[in-house]
């Protein structure tokens, strides 16, 4: 009975493996996607999987970067063990447990169709349960925001889930810069109480400080990964 | 992470029981008496503490893609954790009985109880969720089962005590217990702005 | 799927007289799982936070409540008494394997929602206790009928208390915004057009307010059903 049922299941998982491999890319897209929302044409969440993967392959540039700045390639991509070796494959909850220094880092680049430009970065910290991520979307300049999209493992549904079920929230980043005028790297805080300040802070969530000094800290230490990539293309 | 950490973690501040609510359903029914609640939070703590590093050891040797068949086999991760909590349970209940036959007497009944405990099998895919690794599962399995067994004698304290209140007839028994749980739990989530590195 | 014409050649001609409609109705009101067995309760406490994730629990426990009960139920004369645990559980645990990996396929927004309760529906004490006390001493059909009644009265009663909960603690159903006031803050930004002075009370999606709605539940049912009433 054991061969039988194991059998079976095996059978089920290899046919709907591809399925599953596709939902979980088109997952990923989608939230790549959520941080630029405001510049697509329809709302995200309305669209099917077919558009979603038509707006990704048309409008979007794959890029991986290491910590130093610099491009690599797809090779040395593949020989890390991500299959497919694009931006998209990054396994990026294994790749945050390597080395600092031997990490790589993935951005998208989404080209408007009037041609404006926006850079589309990663950074993955800690929430009060389990790991939280998002996806920084920045204006041409490299130092406003222009959207974002946070996720989490298993934040508290009402609290620390707000970062993402909250629109309302998310949108506060807009417009935020993580830049100060002599161009150093100051990130953007999700201040508990309520921003002080109108450029470098956002109003934290009543209930989940935690998730929120999560946000916060996530966004100072991984942006700052980025820098040697956004000094280079800065010139 | 320090393994004291995940202790402490896992007892109080993630508490399978009245953070997670896992395991209520003999939660709530071996709780009339601080006597069964006892027998039946030292078994899932021994339990825990058992399974949590055999499945553990399953997921990243057997089932893995690192493991020997060097293929995934997770779809096949649920059936494997839940017969090995199943004959653990079996193989704990012949044991005892051999060894030690008082503790067989006042454990006895519960043990075929926890098979069906959703905190023993919570625990095993929190733990892969968490990716723990060997020493941390143990902590995790043992300050779970710890922080459970807490649950269990305080609400049924409560509900001992309980018995003299003056409860609406429709209220009284299980949809009271409901309420008290919800009341400890509300508790307990006051606990999740500790910082657990507090504690090293 | 097979079982079900097995099913149907064994016990021709299939009735349905009274006997098997209270195998159905039994569960609904009297014999309910969660208020009046109390089984099956941690994951209505976990996937009750919205509808959407009710309902897609729901279909998944009745899925498995039916046809563990179905599977049990042939098998019952071959199942030797001290294996017989884990021989449930291994058609458990195939069954939810099964809908986790449909579900992952089909609805992948859900399957992220529900995560680990899924895989929980394993422990889901309902479905070992019905094959316990049903499957393994009736017929195939009955078995059926009383694994969908089961499945039903579970799930009637996760879609009453997620309906509470995210109606009071998001003012939606389904997502679909249907009261409170629009301001910022809020997790969908329709318009409302019912009692904009309503503040969403944040509490209701917590956990622990999933306790005190089956708390009241019970309460109404009890009140409403005293024969039910605990004297102990």
């Amino acid at each position: 009975m054991t061969a039988v049922v194991a059998l079976v299941l095996a059978g089920m998982y290899t046919y709907l493996k591809p399925t599953h491999d596709r939902n979980e890319a088109l997952y990923n897209k989608k939230a790549i996607l959520s941080a630029v929302q405001n510049h697509l044409d329809s709302d995200l969440s309305k669209m099917s999987n077919d558009q979603i993967q038509e707006i990704f392959d048309a409008q979007i540039v794959q890029k991986v970067v290491n910590m130093k700045g610099e491009e690599v390639s797809r090779e040395d991509v593949l020989a890390l063990g991500y299959k497919g070796g694009m931006a998209e494959n990054i396994d990026m909850k294994k790749e945050v447990k390597r080395n600092v220094a031997d990490q790589i880092l993935p951005v998208f680049l989404f080209a408007k169709d009037d041609g404006t430009q926006f850079y589309i970065l990663y950074t993955r910290g800690k929430g009060l349960w389990d790991e939280i991520w998002g996806n920084i979307a920045f204006e041409d300049d490299l130092n406003t925001i222009a959207g974002v999209s946070f996720d989490h493992v298993q934040e508290t549904p009402g609290l620390g889930a707000e970062i993402k079920d909250n629109a309302a929230w998310a949108r506060q980043f807009v417009g935020k810069k993580v830049y100060d005028e002599d161009g150093s790297f100051r990130s953007v805080l999700v201040r508990k109480g309520g921003a002080r300040d109108p450029v470098y802070e956002v109003d934290g969530i009543s209930g989940a400080t935690i998730t929120a000094d999560g946000v916060s800290e996530m966004l100072s230490r991984g942006l700052q990964y980025y820098e040697p990539y956004l000094k280079s293309i800065k010139g | 992470m320090d393994l004291v950490n995940i202790f402490i973690k896992s007892a109080f501040i993630e508490n399978l029981a009245l953070a997670y609510f896992l395991g209520m359903c003999s939660y709530l029914a071996v709780s009339k008496t601080v006597k069964t609640a006892f027998g039946l939070g030292l078994a899932v703590i021994f339990v825990l503490g058992i399974t949590m590093p055999i499945n553990w050891v399953i997921n990243t040797w057997l089932l893995g893609e690192n493991g020997i068949f060097a293929t995934d086999l997770t779809f096949l991760r649920l059936i494997l954790f839940i017969a090995v909590i199943a004959s653990m349970v079996q193989l704990v209940e012949m044991v005892v009985e051999k060894f030690s036959p008082a503790l067989y007497s006042s454990l006895g009944i519960f043990l075929p109880l926890i098979t069906v405990n959703c905190a023993i099998l919570g625990g095993s895919l929190f733990m892969v969720s968490k990716e723990y690794n060997f020493s941390e599962s143990v902590a995790f399995g043992l300050g779970g089962g710890f922080g459970w067994f807490l649950a269990i004698i305080a609400i049924a304290a409560i509900r001992e005590k309980i018995r003299y209140s003056n409860v609406p007839p429709a209220l009284r028994g299980l949809g009271m217990a409901f309420i008290l749980t919800g009341l400890m739990g509300m508790a307990f989530m006051s606990l999740m702005g500790i910082d657990p590195a507090a504690f090293k | 799927m097979a079982e079900t014409t097995v099913v149907a050649k064994q016990e021709s001609p299939i009735k349905f007289g009274k006997k098997e409609r209270k195998l159905i109705t039994d569960p609904l009101n009297d014999n309910n799982p969660i208020t009046v067995q109390v089984l099956g309760i941690c994951s209505a406490l976990a996937v009750t936070t919205g509808m959407r994730n009710a309902v897609v629990m729901s279909i998944a426990v009745v899925f498995v409540c039916l046809f563990s009960n179905i599977t049990t139920s042939i098998l019952r004369t071959r199942i030797p008494k001290q294996v017989r645990m884990i021989v449930q559980l291994v058609i458990i645990a195939t069954l939810v394997t099964i809908v986790e990996l449909t579900l992952k396929a089909v609805d992948f927004e859900s399957y992220k929602a529900l995560s680990v309760f899924i895989g929980l529906i394993i422990t889901n004490c309902i479905i070992m206790g019905r094959l316990e006390a049903f499957a393994m001493g009736n017929k195939p059909y009955e078995s059926a009928l009383d694994g969908l009644g089961n499945g039903i009265g579970y799930g009637l009663i996760l879609i009453v208390v997620a309906f509470f909960r995210e109606l009071f603690g998001k003012g939606s159903l389904f997502d679909y915004k249907i009261i409170g006031h629009t301001g910022e803050y809020l997790i969908n930004t329709q318009t409302s057009w019912l009692f904009g002075w309503y503040e969403h009370n944040n509490l209701m999606v917590l956990f622990p307010s999933a306790m005190f709605v089956i708390g009241i539940v019970i309460w109404v049912h009890r009140a409403w059903n005293p024969k039910l009433v605990d004297i102990s």
